[in-house]
């Protein structure tokens, strides 16, 4: 029976002149794992909230949402909290109390039950989800990837029928949000329940699915099992590709290039013999298997030269024999980080979860004060007496979240207020202004408030006030994060831009794809140094598991090759005829 | 035993880890009755209980905080006294025509005995009832006032990761590095309405995640992880006998003396003594509690 139907849908936010939402019609069934893709500002976020009660965005709506055959919004309070759970995208925001136990019971003791009943609930819920080291931390000493977990068992406590997940990853690291996903498929198998996740890093999501909801402009354009959608998304030749095509899976979008289920020869074949096409990594090279008439190449370990060696000319930041630790007792964050970065280059400083990464950037800001060590950026001492010289002129950092640099009200003077200190007179900060809205892209939202962006937007916003600085050095952790693989590709080529200005950007990264694809040279970083650097393509082939899915299918054959479309096209040459 | 009094044993104490009810009544009758005390031997059982524990729980550093908060009031309260009190028959000296009493000087001594023991019986109060305990308390009075304190505790620790970000974000942008008081007031302004700005608009997400787990359905109840089990029943027991009988005793004056116009010690009578015994039996129960607890630790170490 199907758990949610969704019948003629249109929806239109009060003011705005299209819908958000145009005639949707969609059947969950029940127990149906759902991913739902599509641009930003496509209206997915907009479409899942119509499906709970309390969220249902305020405009005129037309048409059906069900859930039993009853409309949503007229189901009973007690009903929709218990069966149909909600997460939302930002770990910290979602979370109400101070202590993992509490948070877990918060949705119980709304429903008002008695201690015993909440105890027993928690408990097993606590057990589902392996909590019971953190069970009683506070939350706030949880990194994101616990906090979103938590944020998903919190929920999962009330046993709802339905859970829907807005972009609950988009804040997390990958090893943080493979792990969020493989819960919510646990939760699908193990459980029962129907699941409907919208995301933008689909790699691990789409196998998952048992159908991918492909969205457009308020409409949805394509609902059918991941490899239909992606021979749909593919379509027949280059021109015919959907953009949101860009979006899949390195794997779908290899196999799709070389011709899709067009090519009868060699799809892969589950054990029932039912022919479908590849999704994961293993489907990925069991295909080639089939279709590959290249010997594969000899196992070596450690036959390619250490890049790391290579000395640089003139480095605009360089890092010699850095130590660092936060408190005496705390452990070497750093030890012995030496490090150069070429001026005008794309430098990606890439590795695990709290191995000091940001540390890094932040003695380079000067924010923190190493123990042993120096920086120089552009000839001149990180130390307190330089620090006027160098943060804001020669070098600025652009955080994590971009809310952080917001203070007015309009996305102009939001950018103008970066000149604030600047001698010069208003006519010419008004150019500079003018200037960053075109390179950023923002100029249709001059008039907005900076909170009422998208996420990329207010990255991009972020991004622009910083460069009104005009560093010669910018830094930025995490500038993909929560990104969609459009404002991916606007982003790489702003950073071209600025490459070709000459500004060298350093930045700290997961996003092992946006790093191969754009970065100049990448380098591995492991308890307290980098371990291994060099040019992004040679970086990435030399790393036998730390590289792109892409390479991971196809260095069997061949290692030297990187993006998706490198691979797709060597396959295309010489698959057998 | 040595790291033990160099930090205190503090959140980790014996006593903290019984009911956060047994707690409470514990210091409900502590501090209750030492701010309806005024006759000196009570207070000084009172003071140096309050010492002794204070420093078991927090350790060397107890003494430092203690000296300096207890001594200031001291000083104050007993000039303040001397000098505007003018009642007591034995006039020490005369101050611009007004008497200056003895008696006005040591009954400034004993309420100042008496204030700073009770702030120090405050900070054994803050260190064993830790915030689940008094949300734990709060709830039980009502569901929403439990909540709202658990929130406001969720709240701090996020505010100020919040403003490291944010202070760290302007850093990086070279501001913080005026000079001046108003390009620093302007600084501080500014990264005070982004942190308020940014609150607000998280706290839209964290209302739609209340609402959407039930926030506002009626009945909620609210839920705890405490048990209440047998040692915690005796030691209420304990608490409540030793407790009330001091109670009666201090109701019926015999925890004051009177100072004015001469000090008058009082009377020992029965009742007097009786509520001094017990007075000093609920006090000496989380010291010998926290101690015995202690001790059993070492000896399960030493076993290893």
């Amino acid at each position: 029976m199907a758990s949610i139907q969704i019948r003629n849908l249109t929806f239109k936010y009060p003011l705005a002149d299209k819908p958000a939402l145009e005639n949707i019609n969609l059947d969950v069934e029940s127990s149906e794992f759902i991913v739902l893709c599509g641009k930003s500002g496509c209206g997915k976020s907009t479409l899942l909230r119509q499906m709970k009660k309390n969220l249902i965005p305020y405009g005129e709506k037309d048409g059906q949402v069900l859930y039993q055959g009853i409309e949503i919004s007229e189901l009973n309070d007690r009903k929709s909290t218990t069966d149909i759970g909600f997460v939302q995208q930002n770990p910290d925001n979602q979370l109400v109390t101070d202590k993992v136990w509490h948070e877990l019971a918060f949705g119980l003791e709304s429903l008002g039950l008695d201690n015993q009943s909440i105890r027993r609930r928690v408990a097993e819920m606590a057990s589902f989800f392996d909590m019971q080291t953190w069970f009683r931390k506070s939350v706030s000493e949880l990194s994101g990837g616990q906090k979103q977990l938590l944020n998903l068992a919190s929920v999962m406590v009330m046993q709802p029928k339905v859970l829907i997940l807005d972009e609950p990853t988009s804040q997390l690291d990958p090893i943080a949000a493979e792990e969020f996903l493989k819960t919510v498929y646990k939760i699908n198998r193990d459980l029962g329940t129907t699941v409907i996740i919208s995301e933008h890093r689909l790699e691990d999501l789409i196998p998952m699915a048992d159908r991918v909801v492909v969205m457009d402009k308020g409409k949805v354009i394509s609902a059918a099992t991941p490899w239909k959608t992606g021979d749909f998304l593919g379509g027949k030749n280059v021109e015919e590709r959907h953009p949101m095509f860009y979006g899949m899976p390195s794997v779908m979008k290899i196999f799709s290039a070389c011709g899709g289920s067009e090519m009868k020869k060699g799809l892969y074949r589950t054990g029932d013999g039912k022919k479908i096409a590849p999704l994961t990594i293993r489907d990925g090279r069991l295909w080639l298997e089939a279709i590959l008439e290249v010997p594969k190449e000899e196992e070596h370990i450690c036959n390619k030269k250490d890049e790391y060696t290579e000395k640089i000319e003139n480095p605009i930041i360089s890092i010699k024999d850095l130590w660092f630790q936060y408190e005496k007792n705390s452990g070497q964050v750093l030890r012995g980080l030496n490090l150069e970065v070429k001026k005008g280059e794309l430098f990606c400083l890439m590795g695990g979860n709290g191995a000091g990464k940001s540390t890094t950037l932040k003695t380079v800001a000067g924010i923190v004060k190493p123990q042993r060590g120096t920086i120089t950026v552009d000839g001149i001492k990180v130390c307190k007496e330089n620090n006027d010289k160098i943060a804001g002129k020669i070098l600025a950092m652009v955080p994590q979240n971009p809310q952080a640099l917001f203070t007015e009200i309009t996305v102009e003077e939001e950018l103008a207020e970066a000149l604030y200190f600047r001698k010069m007179t208003a006519e010419e900060k008004a150019i500079k202004v003018e200037e960053m809205l075109e390179t950023m892209e923002i100029g249709h939202l001059r008039k907005s408030h900076p909170y009422d962006l998208s996420g990329g937007e207010q990255q991009r916003l972020a991004l622009g006030k910083i460069l009104l600085l005009e560093p010669k050095i910018l830094l930025l952790d995490e500038p993909t994060k929560g990104l969609d693989p459009f404002f991916k590709i606007t982003l790489a080529g702003i950073f071209e831009k600025l490459k070709k200005q000459g500004v060298t950007l350093f930045m700290v990264s997961h996003d092992v794809e946006f790093c191969a694809e754009y970065g100049d040279r990448c380098a591995m970083f492991f308890d307290g140094d980098v371990v291994s650097a060099g040019e992004a393509r040679a970086f990435f082939a030399g790393n036998s598991f730390y590289t792109t899915t892409a390479n991971r299918i196809v260095r069997q054959w061949n290692s030297e090759l990187v993006t998706w479309e490198e691979v797709a096209a060597w396959v295309e040459q010489n698959m057998t005829p | 035993m040595k790291e033990m009094f160099k930090n205190g044993i503090g959140e980790d104490a014996e006593f903290a880890g019984y009911h956060p009810v047994v707690n409470f009544i514990f210091f409900v009758f502590a501090i209750g009755i030492t701010m309806f005390s005024i006759d000196p031997v009570f207070l000084v059982v009172t003071l140096s209980f309050s010492w002794a524990w204070s420093i078991l729980l927090n350790g060397k550093k107890a003494v430092r905080f203690n000296l300096l908060m207890t001594i200031p009031v001291m000083i104050v309260m007993a000039v303040i006294n001397t000098l505007f009190t003018h009642n007591g028959a034995t006039v020490l000296f005369y101050l611009n025509y007004n008497r200056v009493t003895l008696e006005a000087f040591v009954y400034g001594l004993a309420a100042a005995v008496m204030i700073s023991s009770v702030i120090i019986w405050f900070t054994c109060f803050n260190k064993v009832m830790t915030s689940d305990k008094f949300i734990y308390l709060f709830g039980k009075a009502a569901p929403v006032l439990g909540l709202t304190l658990s929130m406001i505790f969720r709240f701090i620790p996020l505010l100020k990761s919040r403003y490291n970000e944010i202070s760290m974000g302007q850093k990086c942008m070279g501001r913080h590095v005026e000079k001046g008081i108003f390009a620093k007031a302007r600084q501080l302004i500014k990264e005070a309405s982004i942190l308020v700005s940014w609150s607000l608009e998280a706290s839209i997400e964290t209302s739609d995640s209340m609402e959407a787990r039930g926030y506002g359905l009626h009945g909620r109840s609210s839920f705890h992880l405490f048990k209440f089990t047998s040692r915690d029943k005796k030691l209420t027991a304990y608490i409540l006998v030793t407790g009330i009988i001091a109670s009666v005793g201090c109701a019926l004056g015999k925890t004051s003396i009177y100072y004015y116009p001469v000090i008058d010690l009082g009377k020992w009578d029965l009742m007097k003594m009786i509520t001094l015994l017990s007075y000093i039996l609920l006090l000496v129960a989380p010291l010998v509690i926290d101690v015995l607890g202690e001790k059993k630790w070492q000896a399960y170490r030493s076993e290893i």
